[in-house]
């Protein structure tokens, strides 16, 4: 019996490896969203829900005092601590294993159960809480992410975060614990959508403000989803300097980019385009007051400000026309430049 | 033995002379950019419009707009004449501006600059904002300094979310669903900057 239910799971994978693998193709793509049109309807429901389901009930949250509230979160966060064990164990990541067991067994102990953080707290070195889950973990293990996709009340996920999140549902050791203690769905529930309200609560205004300015709001999510999943799962951050590409290959250029930046530069409501230049860029560029006397004062003694061409593995540049740094452009042909690793927040 | 001490010696001495003291620096400026931020911008007292000059003012003489203008844009940026590159970048600005600026408005907080480094000529520096009502805000400020030794700002990291790239992505799909493109994009920034 359990050698065909095997055998059956095994089909299963196969088979859904073989159906995953084709979409991975996509991820040369910038945006590597093949569903668009499908997702931007999602997306749209999703709206709707949030404008009159969510949203209002995040608000309500907002308004209950701290007790309850805080203590339900933390509840819902603890509860959450056995399957991010599980997958930082899968992930074989050292730090995160330390981290959520150790935040677990302060805060069951001294949290009373899990209703406060003490470990958040500063007597504690305000330990951060770390989850966890199988996307990552297949990240880890090379399974690219795949196509974008919008999930229906879920939001924004890749072909590879939804299979990880279908597999941390079913195999949540919580889940077996209440199948075990016959507990009924709607105490399963709770967790998860107490840990959805918070959520929702706490970019309550964010995402208000970002909604309001933004040209498309479909895009932006898109964008802000794949950078946060970026840095959960590498630590790195969108590197926005190795995306411009665009090297100063001659004079011709400079010339070109000083008449822009005397444009962009101008400092009245309308700012004038103009082809002339020079003294006008010098007079603009004084920044309001005290953040120029401090820098110029400050800077004066620095010498070697800008990057030598000479940086050890630097690109051949020996076709190209020479190179003029004029302060303007930060080139984006240094090696060092494209692949940086910066990693400073939390 | 001896040879690779002198020779990492020599290798490493122009990046402490770069880093030293302009690290703080960096950290200064950018502390000092929060206080000008409050000061002018946030003052409730001020007309809006006064709001929006004076906003203008510190983002295009702290921020290389340029450089983010030809970023945003992507590889359409080639793409497009000369004149409507400017325009584009006029048009950007204001959008900037007009999204922008009145958010600060009666905002109240503390900007505390945590730690900066110097990375492939570009200072990355930490930043909590602590928000007078509400949590603190993690930022990550990445500028450069130009030849006039003044430090620009290039882009802005809230939680590991670029500002720079986000933007980008945005613009490039408004340019993709827009029959006009880029001209699309300039008339969509300039409504929106109209409606704020």
């Amino acid at each position: 019996m359990f050698k065909f239910f095997k055998n059956i799971q095994i089909k299963r994978f196969v088979l859904f490896v073989a159906l995953i693998l084709p979409l991975s193709g996509f991820s040369a793509d910038t945006e590597n969203d093949p569903f668009e049109s499908t997702n931007r309807n999602i997306f749209k429901f999703n709206n709707v829900l949030d404008d009159n389901f969510f949203k209002p009930v995040a608000k309500g949250w907002r308004k209950i005092p701290d007790i309850p509230r805080k203590p339900l979160s933390n509840l819902a966060s603890t509860a959450q601590a056995p399957i991010s064990l599980a997958n930082a164990l899968l992930q074989l990541n050292r730090e995160s294993i330390g981290n959520i067991l150790g935040k677990f067994l302060i805060n069951m102990t001294f949290g009373l159960g899990g209703m406060f953080d003490i470990a958040g707290t500063q007597e504690f070195g305000s330990m951060p809480t770390v989850t966890e889950d199988f996307g990552q973990t297949l990240a880890t293990w090379g399974v690219p992410d795949g196509p974008y996709v919008m999930l229906p009340i879920f939001g924004p996920s890749s072909v590879r975060d939804s299979v990880g999140l279908g597999i941390d549902t079913v195999f949540n050791p919580l889940s077996f614990a209440y199948r075990m203690n016959n507990i009924g769905l709607e105490a399963r529930l709770s967790g998860p959508t107490v840990r959805g309200v918070t959520t929702r609560e706490k970019y309550l205004d964010y995402v208000d403000e970002m909604k309001a300015s933004s040209l498309d709001w479909y895009a932006t999510m898109r964008s802000l989803y794949r950078q946060k999943r970026k840095k959960e799962i590498s630590g790195e951050l969108e590197e926005s300097s190795s995306l411009l590409g665009l090297p100063i290959k001659s004079t011709e250029k400079t010339e070109q980019i000083t008449d822009e930046t005397e444009v962009s530069t101008e400092v009245s409501i309308e700012p004038e385009v103009s082809d002339e230049k020079p003294q006008k860029v010098a007079e603009i560029k004084v920044p309001s007051s005290n953040i120029k006397k401090m820098v110029k004062s400050s800077a004066k003694n620095d010498v070697g400000l800008m990057p030598s061409s000479n940086y050890p593995g630097a690109r051949d540049t020996s076709s190209y026309a020479p190179r003029i740094y004029n302060g303007l452009m930060p080139s984006s042909t240094y090696p060092g430049f494209s692949g940086s690793r910066v990693n400073l927040i939390e | 033995m001896l040879k690779r001490f002198v020779l990492t010696f020599l290798l490493l001495t122009p990046t402490i002379s770069l880093s030293d003291g302009l690290a703080d620096k960096s950290k200064i400026f950018v502390e000092n950019l929060g206080k000008e931020v409050v000061e002018k911008v946030s003052d409730v007292n001020i007309s809006d419009n006064q709001r929006l000059q004076n906003f203008k003012k510190l983002y295009l003489s702290t921020f290389d707009n340029y450089y983010i203008s030809r970023f945003v844009l992507g590889r359409y940026w080639r793409t497009i004449d000369k004149n409507i590159q400017k325009q584009f970048v006029k048009s950007f600005n204001k959008y900037i501006v007009a999204t922008y600026a009145p958010k600060f408005k009666g905002w109240e907080g503390n900007f505390k600059a945590t730690d900066s480094l110097f990375e492939n000529n570009y200072y990355n520096v930490k930043m909590d904002i602590e928000n007078k009502d509400g949590p603190t805000l993690k930022m990550m400020w990445k500028m450069y300094l130009n030849k006039n030794k003044e430090f620009k700002i290039l882009d802005v990291n809230i939680d590991g979310v670029s500002m720079l790239v986000t933007q980008r992505a945005e613009f490039l799909s408004v340019i993709k669903n827009n029959p006009n493109g880029v001209k699309g994009l300039i008339a969509e920034m300039e409504k929106k900057s109209a409606g704020s």
